[in-house]
């Protein structure tokens, strides 16, 4: 059986730095799993830059400053011990990826260059150009060629198997032969990224943002912490939902209504564009409902302009997010504006992490980290610059705990594995062979229209159980569906009806949490709560498999020094 | 409403074949998409890989009427312009077909790994303190920085397609290239010494590799650049950089190219005898006259002055 002390599943960021860190420990097999090649990946999307109080840009900045903006920004839902944690590793954590290689732009004195982003107190976001999430990414694999890191690459996770609590190993589909194995592993480290996918039609995430690692972990009896957090970048392209870097607002850039109006004295006039991305989507979306956007429904939209900036801060800084604006709407932002609408950008809630110095969670030897985790440090909203810092931190930290955790284990048997990989063999067989049913695009797309349409920006009690109907009525039809490919050879109709088997079980998770908080904290905004309601709701939602059935619970938040104020910008 | 058909190169593992798709045009589409209604409306065993949908991932890179491109980023439309509306789409060249448009990564990512691409930082940096660069010197590889491994160089790579055993993927060239600009890596000569044996003169200049480039890298100068500094640092004596000053020896002594004496000063005298059959092949169809030995062309005092002013320029 293929075997590993380690194993690491997920190839972004947060999964090559658990990998690297894992890999250091000597003595020990490490194993990188990834259902593609491993760059490419969602954390090389990011475009604007990582935050860390390295103080190049402002000496007065401080890790008081980050940790508040980082607890303000969240609507005081982050877990302030994670936070404080948080920032204080940050910036030894972009000193030494600057050392492993990430190509960073630099001041006038060859420092790491930091620019403004949104909600925060100072210009504390070191970048590489507008691709700092590709350069740290492909730096990333660099440095896991360099260790000799063994790469599964088009390797699908199928489940998390336990016995008793603790981890056996994980059932894994090898695409290239349609080979589904058992892998026994003394710990193992969820990096799967988040699940944006749920909303197909409006989204800046990659095709594989599915959630698997977050469903398989739920099947395995670990809760989900706060599903229904949900950021929805602001600026998205506007016919296609494609991510304008925030930097084009930190760099200076004004968002439009059709009058032409500087919209954002409205709703946070000290910060103006660099509010913070709940408040400046849910802005847009009130300018576009009070008719004060371009077009109309689906197709409306406002603009952000970077016309009247320096050309040569364009081309250095922002050139591709020109490119982009060029290939898919168009324009170019030299000469016009760029129409954009916010679209889904992030999972703030995820697989729930216990003790946020292991990443480990309620299952022994299960670690996670990145987008799929949920510690939590982005609460309600998440900072822009905060998941590239996020998964540097953090996967470094899994990497140390699941390390640690192999060490003091043993492997725990195979029964179960052995057993759960010959029931999804006998699955594949009878799924790939059905011929009558709905196809997976078809579920998928419903599934993506009732959560845009309902489990969106804007939320209520109504729409909220008539998602709730829709997506158990999707879950039954799914059982039966049709996949329309029956080859073992690199089955991606198979691997696309498992991701949406596991954004089913996401979205489920998603709509109960967002039912049941009856208040508005930051991404999650429902008409019929406009207020934050702390007395009731400064908790996490926990949502577990028991059974067949979805139970939820709350947890109170860590609050350590920051009580809840009244947020404005 | 026009029709559009996708002509695609199929492989199930055992068998090739040519499967023609036909479907509705809609304006301001992409290839990628296209792609995507075949798999979802019209047959689901088609089998691609893509992710990003935004040019940055290089998951999807194909190749359309025989030219490598993202086909996430591509307009539909324009392709339709250039080619008309039935599209060749076939997996990239010079990589191994897994399944239909789907290619074997893997013993690029091996070859990739065997040129040591990654930093290796000078001693006065530190994994505390990180490192520092000039704004200017980060300039340098931004642009290299910016490959996303598509492959689309290696696709269109004329030498690779000739020969692969002797020549790397133009993208690795491009990553080594950009460590040895890399003002923080210390290792530049056992970089420049290792390239030398992979292929480093081997470059037949024909430039696909940049011009398929769909993130405005070009590998091709990297090479250039590789070259020079192999010989700044005094790898001379090697078949790539004697055939270079043998050229400009020639130039300098003449004005012109000649090609018995090129062989005679790049490969030595027992070399160039190794290339008798094609020199008589050459001879019998009246393209070598041994015993013509022109002279200096006209105005080859300019050239003289040209050299010397490059000679200057490089001081």
């Amino acid at each position: 059986m293929l075997t590993f002390d380690v194993l690491v599943i997920g190839s972004g960021g947060s999964g090559m730095r658990a990998a690297l860190e894992a890999g250091r420990q000597e003595g020990l097999a490490v194993g990188l799993m990834t259902k593609m090649f491993p760059t490419r990946s969602a954390t090389g999307m990011a475009q604007g830059g990582i935050n860390g109080v390295v103080k190049n840009a402002d000496p007065n900045d401080t890790l008081e400053k980050h940790f508040f903006d980082t607890v303000k920004g969240s609507d005081y839902l982050g877990d302030q011990d994670a936070i404080e944690y948080f920032v204080s590793q940050s910036p030894e954590s972009i000193l030494e990826i600057d050392y492993l290689g990430v190509p960073f732009s630099r001041d006038g004195e060859g420092r790491i260059s930091q620019r403004n982003f949104g909600g925060q107190s100072s210009p504390r976001t070191c970048y590489s150009a507008d691709k700092t999430g590709h350069a740290l990414l492909h730096t990333m694999y660099e440095q896991c060629l360099k260790a000799g890191v063994k790469i599964l690459s088009d390797w699908q996770l199928l489940d998390i198997v336990t016995e008793n609590g603790q981890l056996q190993g994980v059932v894994a589909l090898s695409v290239k032969d349609g080979e589904i194995v058992p892998v026994m592993a003394k710990s193992i480290v969820i990096a799967t990224g988040g699940a944006g996918r749920m909303y197909w039609l409006r989204t800046t995430n990659p095709f594989t943002s599915t959630g698997d690692g977050m469903a398989a972990a739920f099947r395995a009896g670990i809760p989900l912490k706060d599903p229904e957090m949900i950021q929805f970048h602001p600026t998205g392209l506007a016919s296609t939902g494609i991510l304008m870097s925030e930097a084009v607002r930190g760099e200076g850039g004004y968002l439009l209504n059709k009058d032409g109006e500087r919209f954002m004295k409205r709703y946070a006039p000290e910060k103006m564009e660099l509010a913070t991305r709940d408040v400046v989507a849910k802005a847009i979306e009130d300018e576009i409902k009070e008719g004060r956007g371009f077009g109309e429904g689906m197709n409306a939209y406002v603009v952000v302009d970077i016309t009247h900036l320096d050309k040569n801060v364009i081309l250095e800084k922002l050139h591709g997010i020109r490119d982009l604006a060029i290939a898919f709407e168009r324009v170019d932002p030299l000469e016009k504006p760029i129409p954009i609408r916010p679209t889904c950008h992030y999972t703030m809630g995820g697989i729930d992490v216990i003790d946020h110095r292991t990443c480990a969670t309620a299952v022994r030897g299960v670690f996670a980290a990145g987008e799929a985790s949920c510690l939590s440090i982005h609460g309600a909203n998440r900072l822009g610059g905060n998941s590239l810092a996020d998964i540097m931190v953090f996967g470094k930290v899994a990497g140390r705990g699941a390390s640690q955790c192999a060490r003091e284990r043993e492997f725990s048997g195979e029964g179960n594995l052995v057993k759960a990989a010959a029931a999804w063999q006998d699955k594949f067989q009878k799924a790939v062979a059905r011929k009558n049913g709905s196809t997976v695009p078809s579920i998928r797309d419903r599934m993506a229209e009732i959560m845009w349409y309902n489990v969106g920006i804007f939320r209520n009690a109504a729409d909220l159980e008539k998602a709730s109907q829709v997506i158990d009525g999707l879950i039954a039809e799914y059982q039966d569906c049709v996949i329309g490919d029956s080859s073992k050879l690199f089955n991606t109709a198979f691997v696309n009806y498992i991701e949406v088997g596991n954004m089913l079980t996401m979205a489920k998770a998603v709509v109960m949490g967002a039912m049941h908080r009856n208040e508005s904290r930051g991404c999650h905004l429902r008409d019929d709560y406009p207020k934050r309601d702390d007395e009731s709701f400064l908790k996490h939602t926990i949502v577990a498999l028991e059974g067949s059935e979805y139970k939820l619970t709350y947890r109170p938040v860590v609050v350590t020094k920051y009580q809840p104020a009244e947020r404005r910008y | 409403m026009s029709q559009i058909t996708y002509k695609v190169s199929r492989f199930d593992g055992e068998k090739s074949y040519t499967q023609e798709y036909s479907f509705d045009h809609q304006p301001g589409k992409t290839i990628l998409w296209g792609l995507i209604k075949i798999k979802e409306e019209l047959d689901p065993t088609l089998t691609f890989t893509a992710a990003c949908r935004s040019a940055v991932c290089g998951a999807c890179s194909v190749r359309v009427n025989g030219q490598a491109m993202l086909a996430c980023e591509t307009p539909l439309d324009d392709v339709i312009r250039r080619f008309g509306a039935v599209l060749t789409v076939e997996p990239l060249g010079n990589f191994t077909v897994i399944r239909d448009l789907v290619i074997d990564w893997a013993p690029k990512a091996e070859r990739l790994a065997d040129s040591r691409v990654w930093l290796i930082p000078k001693d006065e940096f530190s994994a505390e303190t990180g490192c520092r660069q000039k704004a200017a010197d980060f300039k340098k590889i931004d642009v290299q920085a910016g490959c996303i491994l598509c492959g689309s160089c290696a696709s269109e790579c004329n030498k690779l397609s000739a020969n692969n055993k002797d020549f790397l993927e133009p993208f690795t060239y491009a990553k080594v290239w950009k460590f040895v600009a890399d003002t923080r890596d210390k290792a530049d000569g056992e970089r420049i010494k290792a390239i030398l044996d992979k292929g480093l003169w081997k470059c037949l200049h024909c430039v696909e590799c940049t011009t398929q480039c769909p993130k405005g890298l070009s590998p091709g100068d990297d090479i250039a650049r590789l070259r020079q500094t192999s010989i700044k640092m005094g790898y001379r004596d090697n078949h790539g950089a004697r055939h270079a000053f043998a050229f400009l020896k020639d130039i300098e002594d003449t004005g012109r190219l000649n090609e018995m004496k090129l062989s005679l000063r790049s490969d030595g005298i027992i070399g160039s005898m190794r290339k008798f059959p094609l020199a008589l092949r050459l001879l019998r169809r009246g393209k070598l006259n041994p015993f013509h030995f022109p002279g200096k062309v006209k105005g080859h005092d300019q050239i003289k002055t040209i050299l010397k002013a490059v000679r200057e320029s490089e001081k």
